[in-house]
Order: C-alpha cells, then structure tokens, then sequence
C-alpha cells in the first residue's frame, strides 16, 4: 500500500514538475521583456550579416517585436529534428527542396494560395514550389532564386587570351589551355561533400530530358540510362583540378578563388558575396555551364533559393507575417539582392549587377530549369554520393548506386 | 525515495528505448501523422544496405583499432610516470587534461591542424603522403579520427592504469629485483598481472565508448568523403531526423544495441578468464 | 628505495607530454594571430596580444549566454544528482539482501549498456511533448540518465562504511532520514566527489543530448554555440579558435587549480 502511494505521489510530482517547466517555456519562448519574440529560421550562411541588418531595421521599426536571427548548421537535419519535436520555429526560410516538401506535406506550414503577396511573385517560381511538393496549394512564398553558373576570374581570361566558351569543347578546350600555362581551372572544395552539387545539377539539368522524374517513379528509366552522360562529364571535369581538391572546404574555396589561384569555380551565384568579401577589387563574371555542344539548348539551371513558410503551430503569425511583408518590401527585397547577388523572385525587380551580365540571355529567353537534386530525396544523400565518386571516379558503380538508392526509398515507403 | 527515482528512470529512459523498439516494426517517418504496421521489413532492409553494413565495418574497424593503440599507449604512459622521473607531479595533470575538453571542439582544432598544418609540414619534408589534408582522402580520413580520439582518451585510461598500480605491493618488486629479473619480467610478471582487473575495465570501456563515437566525426569529417566515415550513430541520426527513415533507424538502433551488449559481454567474459589464468 | 632519476623515461614522458600540448599551444597562438600573421607563418609565436579576436568571438557567438547556460545547466546537474542518486543509492545499497532492490540494482547498472541512439529517437519526442525542451529539461535528464552509472560507483562504496555507525545512530532515535543526512552522507564526501567531477565534465562537455533537445538558440550550451557558428566563421580562423579557447578555458582553469583532487576523485570512481 505503502508503494502504490509513493508510485501516485511520485508520477504526480514528476508531471507537477513537468507542466511547470512547460509553463515556463512558453514566457520565456513568446515574451522577453514585454516583447514578442518570433524565430526567423534560415539555411543561408552565406546571408546571416544581410539578414542581421534587415532584423535590426525591421525591429526599429517594430520595438515589440524580437527577431532570432537562427542559422544552425545542417539546416535541413535541424528542421526536421525540430518538426519531429513539434517544435517548428515561426518562420522557415529554406529553398524549394526535398526538406520543403516533406515537411510541406507533412502539414507544418501555413498555406498561402490566397494570399495577396503571392500576386507580386513571378508565377514561374510559384509553380516550382508547387512542382518540388507535389501538392496543389502553395506553401511557402518564394523570395529569391538562385542560378547555377561557373564564375571566372576575368583578369585571367584576359590574360590567358580566353574567351567564354559557349559549348562543351570550348568548356574543356579552355580547361585545358588554363592547364597547360600551370595554372589551375577548377578550384575544387570535395571536403564539404555539397559542392559537388552546383556542377552536378547543370550537368544532369541539361542531359536528363524533360520528363526524367516522371518516368523514374514510374519505373520507365533508370539513373543509369539518363543520367550516364552528366556523370561522365562530371568526371571528365575533375581532371582540372587541383592537388588538395580533397582537403578544401567551400569556405577554403571562396578565399582561394578571390586570390585568383583558379581560373574558374564551378559554383553558383550564392558564392560571389563571400569571395567579394576575401577580395572586393577582384574583377569576376560568370557563364552558364555550356553543357552540350547546341550552345541554342543550353538551359540556366535557377531554383527557388529562399522561401518563406509561416509553420502551422506558430504562436504569432500575425509577427510573423509582418516580418515577412517588411523583406517583401521593395527596398529592403532589393537590398537583400545586391548583397547577396541573387535574383529576385518579386515581379518587376530586375538584378542590374554587371557582374551577372552573363545570365541576361538566358532570362530573356527563359531557358530556365529547376534543380535535379530537389528532386532526390535527402536519404538517398547525393552529395555524398558525389563526393564518392570524385575519389573513385567510378561512374558504373556511382549510377548503379543511385539506382539501388532510389529503389530502396521506394520499397521501404 | 528508491520508487520515484525507478519510475522517472523508467519513464524517461526504458520507455523510449521500448517505444525505439516498437517504431521499428513501423514504417513511421517521424514527421506524418499515420503509420502502418510492417512487421520485420526493416530489418530485412537493414540487412540489405550497403550504407549500414559499412557504417558497421567503419566503426568496429575504428574501435578496434582505437581501442588498442589507447591501451598501448595509456600502459606505456603510466610505466613511464612509475619510473622515478623529474616532475612527475605536472606530467600527470598534462596527460590527464585532455580528458576535460570538450570532444567537440577538440576535434575542430584538430582539424584545422589537418588541414593547415599538416600539409605545410609534409610539404616542407617533403612527404608525398603528407602534403594533403588526410581527412579528405578516402582512405585515409578514418586514420585522422583515430588519432583525435586517441589522443583524448588516453587521458582517462591512464589515469586507471596508474591507480591500478597503487594497488601492486612494493614488497613483490623488492622481491624481483632480488632475483635480478629485467624490468620486461617485471612487468611481465608482476605489473601487468596485478593490474589485469584494470585492463579488462579499460578494454571493455573503450571499446563501448569509441563504438558509440559521434562528436568526433561531425567535428572531423561529418561522415564523408563519401560515406567513408559514417559512423552508426551518425547514420542514425543523420537517417532519422533528416532522412525521414525514422523507423528503419529505429530498426538500425535495436540492432546497433544488441551488437554492443554482445561485444561488451564476450569481452568481459574472454578478460576475467584471462585475469584468473595469469 | 632510493633509486637515481630514470633520465630515458623522463625524456620519452616529456616527449609525449607535447604531443598533447602542441595542439593546445596551437589553438592559443592562433587565437591571439591576426588573419595577417597566420597567413604569413602558422607556426610562428604570436607577436603582441591580439584581444579583438576575443571581442568579436564574445560578439558573435554570445559567449556570456551560452556560458551562463553551461554553467547554470552544469551546476544544477550535480548538486541534483549528488543529492539525488546518493539516496537512491543509498537505499539499495543497504536493501540488498532484498530481492525487489537486489533487481533494481541490476536493472539500472544494465541500463549502461544500452546505447543512446537508441533512445535519442523516441526521447525527442517525448521531451517536447512534456515541454522540456529547454536546460531545466536537459538537467532533468542528465539527473535521470546518471543514475545507472552512479548507483554503480556508490554502493560499491556505501557497502564499505561499516553498518554499526548507523545502527548506534537509530538507537538515538535517529529516523532513517536522519540517519542519512547526519551519518551516512558526511561519511560519502569523498564518493561525492567523484561523482561530482565526473558529473560535471559530462555535462559540461556534452554536445549530442542538448542538440537534439535544445532548440532555441538563446538556451544553448558552449559546445553546441561552437557547432552552430560555424558558419559564421567561415575562413576566419582566429576568430573561430579565439572562440573555442573561451569555450575551453573554464574548465582548464578549473583543472589547474583543482587537478590534483579531480584525479584523485577519477581514481577513487575507478577502484570501486
């Protein structure tokens, strides 16, 4: 008898216990001094100063309300953590991928098809987050995209009396020809296994055909019959590398690169601010990747590289959306661009950096196309795959791989 | 006072570890609202996967190694401080400080080194092998972490050996040296067998804790190049919260922890035998 | 047994001693470089003291936050935990000639061996559920999960006090309560200790509990601040090791003044 009464006491101290450290959290997480304090949850490093600058105005003009500027590493391992705990922060700033759209269909975010802010977003980026989820109501509001494109050191095309190339032979010819004056083409960072990715993607981009994904779910194709020819490619590039591409991290790569120690760097247009911030004076441009050799074929690989998702279970939306209208805003939308070099998903904001000239035609022309890897779902682990592949660069072993991947997320569903 | 402590211990550590095993016959993905039931499927998967078996064969190759360079070394170490030596005192604290460090942080200072002192070394000697950073080579990486949790764990199993030495009586020294024995027989004989409790906890402990490592790895080399250094725990993590396999590692777990009660068991069963032979 | 200094093994100890202090002597002098003079030659001495290495690491990971955290997290596990688990210890360590505490005694001390992963999943869950997911949360666990390996190191020690000091005191009329308090737990200073310091370096050091159960960045310990700005130091190396020499140097400092009682209290935790 005695027992059994210790056992309720005890189970009624422990939730006594439990509910009070509940009650606390919720002052602590919603009230700080009097103010609403709302999470601002994103995935970009590379942004963290830009969005320390745009919090500090938006508070100054919002006294009450706090924003946390969060940025942890492995983003995407974090936020599902977090949704696993129900425990999502007010607002998630990710890109339209795989992580999007599993916690999109898992009903964590609020859906905004009718909000009036989606009428100043270019349809093209609505329907991509629409694509990469699958799901006919819009989650998230797209902000900015990004472009995959190879960003070289002008001063050394000059030098080297290169011009840029506009199909694969010239890519390669021009590789070559860097190589042979005993400088380096590609500055290659494979200890951080996701910069494989940006070469990866508009390679496969521009070789899988149109309606790859669809037929792989359907059992049509297989990785091995459509994406053979981005793979070898893929190889072919690493003979331009340099002698410690395996010990470099992207952070080693941004600095090495504005030290003019390659002549290219096989990235996107998200890297610029960081090599502008090692060297401010380095005179840079950037090309898309000239993937076959129909240079009238060649797409732009751009994704949706930030959206806004408002999570269903925040307890103020209403801040939330606040802080989203402010980044919304033209100006501060423009000063988000500028710093971070990325295009703009807001209608009529055109991106004027000369340094992107490069791009223009591919816009103007709309040969765009979405990223293959937002597809793939993240337990398959691509990056990973790739970076491999970079050490055995075996091609045969890497696609049959990405098969028995592939199908093994299917069977286990 | 017993009760409560057995009903939170019970609630906050045997139930999850019950609900992991549960979750592994679902195909839960930690995040939808539903699951089915799947019976054995994921273990007949786990046993399919080429990712796990190798996270198996990494970790086990790296405590197996790990484990006995540690105990190698720690002995050394401690016979070394038996010997009447100058400063004996401040070597102690020295080799007993990495214990106090954060593993974490240890192993980012341990990788910059690999990173940018390393290779300046290599380049100047000269040596080919060294002039690259070995955490981004394939098969080498494994080799990096090794050495990070060597140098930290030696710490602690030095400190055992050492008082396990204090347990040794003076007289059977007095005795040996008596008989004109070398210090090998010396240790041979007398050091090694007076200590060999001491030995099978260290064994058995190291071996427990470098198959959970983790910190290490997220530090070092996140798991890559490649998947060369995914470490089981790491694949579970990675897997479950990012991968949405929570389940399937569930699974991994359940398995994960029968593999480590097996390993510590036939340890200590194979040591204490060896304890009453010598 | 007067016997002359062995020179070979203070040679051989001294070598080893600097492989482990190259890597500490390392992080101090890049610490106090600036970008310029570790570009110019990693292995140099620092010329001058750098302290706005310091200042900006202080700035960007918001150290005193993160400290405070550490230490409030830290300090409240093992006064907790020595309070705690020595009762509970207590109670099985005199009860073992019961059947019911004889099985309790194994089925924490078995509990060692169930790797964390295993739990990690489920307890994410269960920790936001109750709304622990915050450092009072995180102490709560680290009381909790120390019992299994603390019960170990205590009864061993417990069952070594002889039983008469207790048995005088209940003649006194001394409730079992009292008996504890003034009989028994003076009697475990040094048990208390240990378990005290081992405590502490866990929780201290600890990176994959608060990751997975802390969530807001406000709450988080040392170690995970060090993890999560990583981003934020990109090639700044200085300012990244200025910042893990803070995060390490409380527990050095604590280390130096106290080492000689900390291994002593490592070694009693081992002879049981």
């Amino acid at each position: 008898m005695k027992k059994a009464l210790a056992l309720v006491m005890s189970s009624a101290l422990t939730f006594s216990l439990l509910t009070a450290c509940g009650n606390k959290t919720e002052q602590n997480a919603s009230e700080s001094g009097g103010k609403v304090k709302i999470e601002f949850f994103h995935y970009k490093p590379e942004a963290r100063g830009t969005f320390d600058k745009l919090i500090e105005k938006f508070e100054k003009e919002n006294p009450n309300i706090d924003v946390v500027n969060a940025n942890p590493p492995d983003a995407g391992t974090v936020l599902k953590t977090r949704a696993a705990k129900r425990d999502m922060p007010d607002i998630v700033g990710v890109g339209a991928d795989t992580t999007f759209a599993e916690l999109a269909k898992a009903g964590m975010f609020e859906d905004v098809t009718k909000a009036p802010e989606l009428n100043n977003i270019q349809p093209s980026y609505i329907q991509m987050v629409k694509d990469v989820s699958g799901l006919e109501q819009v989650y998230a509001i797209p902000y900015a995209a990004n472009a995959d494109a190879v960003i070289y050191n002008k001063a050394i095309f000059k030098e080297l009396g290169l011009s840029v190339p506009k199909t694969w032979d010239e890519f390669i010819a021009a590789a070559e020809k860097i190589k042979a004056a005993g400088k380096t083409p590609f500055y290659f960072t494979f200890k951080d296994a996701w910069t494989t990715l940006p070469a990866y993607n508009a390679l496969a981009a521009n070789t899988q055909g149109e309606t790859f994904f669809q037929d792989l779910n359907k059992g049509k194709t297989s990785f091995e019959k459509g994406y053979k020819e981005a793979t070898e490619k893929f190889v072919e590039l690493l003979k331009y590398g340099h002698k410690d591409q395996f010990g470099k991290g992207y952070a080693d790569g941004n600095v090495a690169f504005a030290k003019g120690e390659s002549a290219m760097y096989l990235q996107g247009i998200w890297a610029i601010p960081e090599i502008k911030k090692a060297n401010p004076n380095i005179e840079l441009g950037v090309f898309p990747y000239p993937v076959t050799n129909n240079p009238e074929q060649t797409k732009l690989v751009s994704g949706v590289d930030l959206l806004f998702a408002i999570s269903k279970t925040s307890k103020h939306p209403k801040e939330a959306k606040k802080f989203i209208d402010f980044l919304l805003k033209e100006e501060n939308a423009k000063a988000y661009m500028a710093e971070q070099n990325a295009l703009s998903a807001i209608k009529g904001l055109t991106q004027e950096d000369p340094m992107l000239e490069g791009l223009k035609e591919s816009f103007a022309k709309g040969a765009l196309v979405d990223f293959p890897d937002h597809y793939i779902p993240p337990s398959i682990n691509l990056a990973n795959l790739l970076q491999q592949l970079t050490h055995d660069q075996d091609v045969e072993k890497f696609l049959k791989t990405m098969d028995a991947e592939w199908e093994k997320v299917k069977e286990r569903k | 006072m017993t009760v409560p402590a057995v009903v939170l211990f019970a609630v906050f550590h045997t139930f999850p570890a019950l609900q992991g095993i549960f979750y592994s016959f679902t195909n839960w993905d930690g995040l939808s609202l539903t699951y089915d039931f799947v019976g054995l499927k994921n273990y007949y998967y786990l046993f399919r996967d080429e990712n796990v078996w190798h996270s198996y064969l990494f970790t086990f190759q790296f405590a197996i190694v790990s484990t006995v360079l540690v105990n190698v070394l720690s002995l050394a170490i401690v016979i070394g401080l038996n010997e009447k030596i100058k400063f004996k005192n401040f070597f102690r604290a020295v080799y007993f400080l990495p214990n106090v460090l954060s593993v974490l942080i240890v192993g980012y200072i341990f990788n910059y080194l690999f990173a940018n002192v390393l290779p300046l070394w290599g380049e100047k000697l000269g040596i080919e092998a060294l002039s690259t950073n070995i955490l981004g080579s394939e098969k080498w990486a494994w080799v990096g972490i090794v050495i990070v949790a060597v140098w930290q764990a030696c710490a602690l199993n030095t400190i055992l050996y050492l008082a396990g030495l204090q347990t040794v009586p003076s007289e059977l020294y007095e005795a040996s040296s008596l008989d004109g024995a070398s210090k090998w027989q010396n240790f041979r004989h007398i050091t090694f067998p007076m200590i060999a409790p001491f030995f099978t906890i260290n064994m058995v402990l190291a071996m427990k804790n470098f198959l959970m490592v983790f910190d290490q790895v997220v530090a070092l080399t996140g798991g890559g190049p490649g998947r060369a250094t995914e470490s089981i725990s790491l694949l579970i993590y990675n897997g479950g919260f990012q991968g949405g396999e929570f389940a399937y590692q569930s699974a991994n777990s359940v398995i994960y922890f029968i593999v480590i009660m097996a390993v510590s068991i036939l340890q200590i069963k194979f040591l204490q035998k060896r304890e009453v032979d010598m | 047994m007067a016997k002359k200094t062995n020179w070979v093994a203070t040679l051989l100890i001294a070598v080893g001693a600097l492989f482990i202090l190259f890597p500490l002597y390392m992080t101090v002098s890049i610490a106090l470089k600036t970008p310029e003079e570790l570009a110019d030659s990693v292995l140099s001495l620092p010329v001058g003291l750098h302290v706005e290495n310091f200042a900006k690491a202080i700035e960007a990971t918001n150290f005193f936050q993160a400290f405070k955290n550490s230490a409030f997290i830290t300090v409240t596990t093992v006064v907790l935990t020595i309070i705690t688990n020595s009762m509970v210890a207590y109670a099985i360590a005199r009860n073992m000639h019961r059947k019911f505490f004889r099985f309790l005694y194994y089925y924490f001390v078995s509990a060692l061996f169930i790797p964390f992963p295993i739990i990690m999943l489920p307890i994410v869950k269960q920790t936001s559920a109750f709304g622990m997911n915050n450092p009072s949360g995180l102490v709560f666990l680290y009381v909790v999960y120390g019992i299994a390996f603390n019960i170990f190191i205590y009864v061993g020690y417990i069952r070594s006090i002889p039983k008469e000091l207790e048995e005088a005191a209940i003649m006194d009329g001394c409730s079992t309560w009292g008996v504890f308090w003034r009989v028994v737990f003076p009697l475990m200073a040094p048990i208390n200790a240990t378990v005290a310091i081992l405590t502490c370096l866990w929780a201290w050091n600890d990176f994959l509990l608060p990751l997975i159960v802390l969530s807001d960045q406000s709450d988080m310990t040392l170690p995970l601040v060090q993890y999560v700005f990583q981003s934020k130091f990109g090639t700044d190396y200085n300012l990244a090791f200025a910042s893990y020499l803070m995060a390490l140097s409380p527990m050095i400092i604590v280390y130096l003044f106290a080492q000689k009682w900390i291994i002593g209290g490592v070694t009693r935790g081992a002879i049981k």
